[in-house]
């Protein structure tokens, strides 16, 4: 099945320490987005980079290291979005939302009938 | 490059441990002469000193030796100096610049013959569209993992460039969490392509895709695109080649 529509796209940047309440601020986030029905969302962890925290962010050669750069991709309807919007000011302390208006196209299976 | 006669030498006097965003401030004062393009910068490590707090740092203590005075000297033309003095003193914080004239006998001289360059490369300003298309990394298109068809797929129909992204965590179309599982074999991930071309070119492609994707979403943004290429100034040069010089036809 094929969908098209307008939707919303957020892009949110932080750094892989960042928290709330003790868990990852990725995983928190996540967990809302999803809590909303929010069609699409991943998290992506960069290997370099600084931002509003103003410290060079880098995954040293150890592999699990922290505090290398996240951002975040969501995408949803417009109505979705703006429910998310006030979490993110809640849970977000130090960090950058970039929003932009996006043609969506969505494809799914069609519910298996029995 | 720098001309015998008239100049400036700064020194900025700063203590050692200072930290400007996490790296050590001398390392960041020297970045940035280095890409603000001046002509050389020296930095020495003091062995004891004090300075305006009056309190004496010395190699023999050692709770107090990372706090060792810090010189770094560069010397560049008037107008250099004045251009980047602001963002200095913003830079050197508590430490202390000093300039003074100076008379330069005999610039340094490069230690490499310089290269020939390259002839300049283009640069391409335009309207763009950038399609990113989610799927998962266990989807699969005719027995081949779907993100790897469909570059495969871009690539023969002449789109301009994709880049694969693999998160560490997400969810998409198929609503569960795909978690990146440090030490297991991670084949469960999300992937994002993120596809740049023409609105015309991604919107003919968009029937491939209908095609190879069962369970995904596509989402398109406008973009301004900025492209630097040396290929496209052959292809340019080929399609006007007597702009100003016109050249006679071989046989």
């Amino acid at each position: 099945m094929k969908e098209e529509f307008t939707g919303r796209m957020l892009r949110v940047h932080f750094g892989e320490d960042d928290r709330w309440q003790g868990k990852p601020l990725h995983e928190a986030i996540l967990a809302k987005c999803e809590e909303l029905g929010i069609l699409e969302a991943v998290v992506f962890r960069g290997i370099e980079g600084y931002g509003s925290a103003s410290r060079i962010r880098h995954v040293s050669h150890w592999p699990y290291s922290k505090d290398a750069p996240i951002q975040m991709t969501i995408i949803g309807a417009e109505e979705q979005i703006a429910k998310l919007t006030p979490y993110l000011d809640e849970l977000v302390e130090e960090g950058l939302v970039a929003a932009s208006t996006v043609e969506v196209v969505r494809y799914s299976r069609a519910p298996e009938r029995s | 490059m720098l001309q015998p006669g008239k100049a400036v030498k700064v020194t900025i006097y700063l203590s050692d441990g200072a930290t400007h965003h996490g790296v050590p401030l001398y390392s960041s004062i020297l970045d940035f002469l280095f890409f603000r393009g001046v002509a050389g910068a020296t930095v020495t490590k003091g062995i004891a000193g004090f300075g305006a707090d009056h309190h004496m740092h010395s190699e023999q203590l050692v709770d107090i030796s990372d706090r060792l005075p810090i010189k770094i000297e560069f010397i560049d033309s008037r107008e250099k100096v004045e251009e980047i003095l602001g963002k200095l003193e913003e830079l050197a914080g508590t430490g202390l610049i000093e300039m003074q004239e100076t008379t330069i006998a005999k610039p340094a001289q490069l230690s490499k013959p310089v290269k020939p360059l390259l002839p300049p490369h283009l640069k391409i300003e335009d309207k763009a569209q950038i399609m990113r298309i989610f799927v998962s990394e266990e989807d699969r298109w005719k027995s081949k993992p779907l993100h790897e068809a469909l570059v495969e797929a871009l690539r023969a129909n002449d789109i301009a460039g994709v880049t694969v992204y693999r998160g560490i965590l997400g969810f998409g179309a198929h609503r569960r969490v795909h978690k990146d599982k440090p030490l297991v074999s991670s084949r469960h991930g999300s992937i994002m392509l993120s596809v740049i071309d023409s609105a015309e070119k991604l919107r003919a492609f968009l029937p491939i895709v209908d095609q190879m994707v069962e369970e995904g979403l596509v989402v398109f943004s406008d973009v301004d695109v900025v492209k630097y290429a040396y290929r496209a100034l052959d292809m340019k040069q080929q399609e006007t080649p007597s702009a100003s010089a016109p050249v006679e036809a071989r046989p």
